[in-house]
């Protein structure tokens, strides 16, 4: 998966990319004579400029959609199923549907599946690694149970933070975890 | 005579708008202020803010659009006044229920008041207040849905189905009568907002039936769906109609000759049409009970949707320019930096809806940060160029730009430095809508504190285009005029 530096990266260079583009056609405008016939072919050009942005888009369809969450995993037995209860305003992590009050330590490298679900409102499961970085998540909706699977390569405390607004303190809701 | 009275009510809508963009701008520095915490608002008052200002600047701008489409549509078919009107009072009206149901009701489900929230059994808000903000949705829809379906009917009444979806040049031949890229735009998204509101009329009933009558429960995931396909089709039908703006007034402004349609306008709106019908479905990616097989229309549509706007839109706009002698005005000064914007923005969003980058992007700062830019810095810009120029027009003024260049400064030095921090806050895994960020979300407070003062910049900018244009519109309806 690409990281969120890299995200950002590709973005802003796109975004300069742009900007210099449009400024550079501004300034060819206060140049410009005025029997200047603008740009030349551009029916060619723009042809040319489509089929290269459809053809980037349709590599990174290839490329990403295999890559989507859904598929993770898919076909592999879970080593540890947790069920993950949520309500306004905690989290609660065990290993039966019953409710639990233990610590939740799972082992490193091998798939974990989360099965989430909420008692009352619209919850977001985010699951930050010790560095507060967003490694994965799923949304905790009533009624439904969203099953996310996932392998925690790296050892550690993870915490778990609500990702959907869900009410006047949906901004502490949280919980942790540790992978071994 | 009715000439006069669309420009007046043209000019009232114009005032109302940015009176409430100013205060919403306000609104929305106050809470990074305090997300930066240099303000300490207690968190349902934080949620309320939040509430208002994210329901307020969705209505305003689609608005904005809507008005920007009514005037110029006199150009080619009848429009009606008495609409405007009738939508400006509604507009009004549902913004005070609104503003009382968060304010006075401490109502702070936000924008997307996702099922089952609003009916929450342990809700921070007065029971009063969740049947005035749904309230006030229901008015801010009559009056939207009565003006669009009103200037569709105007439209279909010079111009057949085939015709508004400018099917007949298709064929590449040059057709018996023409339809103007303004009428295509304007109808393709007219029809778009038709349906969104429709949506939004079909979630209402569903929340009313459930808090009216006894033994009625929604379903979490359908009322999700109804949600964002109302809310982000609302939104980007908006950008759109400040297109349509675009794509009639920039060439004449700048003296050139007008746009015309041709095949591959046509086609490209047409896809356009279909692709953010169903873009909506990236708002539900890690909803992983969704069908699967909308997920992937989610994000074929929403890489698709940005082909004929940049292949199309952009590349006319950036056609009409380069190496072209302009008559650059401050209008197209804002038509042409809101072109930059929105394709700005809509780099941030392809990058989101992307499944496997949703996963680490979903629900964090990078989401505000793609639709301010193609908001703020997009839409808002194309709209205002109408503003300024109908300001202008009407009141016999020149539009020049020489007098204005610090304006503008402060507009892209706040615009841009404000959504900067939203994108380092996404890619420092920030989560949106916290009214105090954890202790472990470091960059949160000193991102959030550097984008209100950008915010603060952005809002003298504002602040100066609003005079100019309260004045140029005062002056075109004075007395002595």
């Amino acid at each position: 998966m690409t990281d969120h530096k890299t995200l950002l990266w590709i973005f802003l260079i796109a975004a300069v990319l742009i900007a210099v583009i449009f400024i550079a056609v501004y300034r060819s405008s206060l140049q410009a004579a005025e029997d200047s016939p603008g740009l030349e072919n551009p029916k060619r050009k723009r042809f040319f400029f489509f089929a290269l942005l459809f053809a980037l888009l349709v590599i990174l369809l290839a490329v990403t959609l295999p890559k989507s969450p859904y598929y993770m995993h898919a076909d592999e037995t879970p080593a540890e199923v947790v069920y993950v209860r949520a309500e306004q305003y905690s989290f609660n992590l065990s290993r039966t549907e019953e409710l639990s009050y233990d610590d939740m330590e799972l082992p490193a490298g091998k798939v974990i599946e989360f099965r989430v679900r909420s008692k009352d409102v619209n919850h977001g499961f985010g699951v930050y690694n010790d560095k507060y970085e967003l490694v994965t998540q799923t949304q905790a909706m009533p009624g439904y149970v969203n099953r996310l699977r996932w392998v925690f390569d790296e050892p550690g405390t993870y915490h778990i933070l609500c990702l959907e607004y869900c009410g006047m303190s949906h901004h502490i809701m949280s919980s942790s975890f540790t992978v071994n | 005579m009715e000439n006069r009275s669309l420009k007046k009510v043209t000019s009232v809508w114009i005032i109302t708008i940015l009176v409430l963009f100013l205060a919403s701008i306000t609104l929305g520095i106050i809470m990074r202020f305090n997300q930066g915490t240099q303000l300490h608002l207690k968190p349902n008052t934080f949620y309320a803010t939040l509430t208002t200002h994210g329901v307020t600047m969705i209505g305003i701008w689609a608005a904005a659009g809507l008005v920007a489409i009514n005037y110029l549509l006199s150009r080619y078919v009848k429009t009606s006044a008495g609409l405007s009107i009738f939508a400006l009072v509604f507009t009004v009206i549902g913004v005070v229920m609104l503003w009382m149901s968060t304010f006075a009701g401490n109502f702070h489900a936000a924008w997307t008041f996702l099922y089952p929230l609003p009916l929450a059994p342990y809700a921070a808000w007065k029971a009063w207040a969740t049947n005035l903000f749904l309230w006030s949705l229901v008015v801010f829809g009559v009056g939207w849905l009565v003006w669009s379906v009103g200037m569709m009917a105007q439209i279909l009444r010079n111009y057949s189905i085939t015709e508004i979806f400018a099917w007949q040049h298709l064929t590449g031949k040059e057709p018996e009568k023409k339809t103007p890229p303004f009428i295509l735009i304007s109808s393709v998204s007219l029809i778009g907002i038709i349906l969104c509101l429709l949506a939004a009329v079909v979630l209402l009933v569903f929340f009313f039936m459930e808090m009216y009558t006894t033994g009625v429960k929604n379903d979490a995931l359908l009322m999700k769906n109804l949600t964002y396909f109302f809310g982000h089709t609302l939104a980007n039908e908006a950008l759109y109609l400040g297109l349509a703006a675009v794509y009639e007034l920039m060439p004449e402004v700048g003296g050139r000759k007008k746009f015309g349609t041709t095949w591959y306008v046509a086609l490209g709106w047409n896809c356009t049409m279909v692709f953010v019908l169903t873009a909506f479905f990236h708002h539900m990616y890690m909803d992983f009970v969704q069908p699967g097989g909308f997920q992937i229309v989610g994000q074929l549509a929403s890489y698709f949707a940005s082909l004929p706007a940049a292949a199309v839109t952009a590349f006319s706009v950036a056609t009409l320019v380069y190496r072209n002698r302009i008559k650059w005005s401050f209008t197209n000064l804002l038509f042409f930096i809101g072109i930059i914007g929105w394709l700005i923005g809509g780099v941030g969003a392809v990058i989101d809806s992307t499944i496997s980058n949703n996963i680490i992007l979903h629900n964090t700062l990078w989401v505000p940060a793609h639709f301010h830019t193609y908001n703020a810095m997009g839409n808002v810009l194309l709209c205002l160029g109408f503003f300024w120029w109908a300001a202008h027009d009407f009141s016999g003024t020149r539009d020049t730009f020489r007098s204005h260049w610090p304006t503008l400064t402060l507009l892209l030095i706040g615009g841009f430095g404000f959504v900067l921090m939203f994108y380092l806050g996404g890619a420092s895994s920030v989560p949106r809508r916290y009214a105090v960020y954890p202790e472990g979300i470091a960059n949160g407070a000193p991102l959030a504190t550097a984008a209100a003062w950008f915010a603060v910049v952005y809002l003298v900018g504002m602040l100066m285009v609003f005079l100019t244009i309260i004045r140029r519109c005062t002056k075109a309806f004075s007395p002595a005029s």
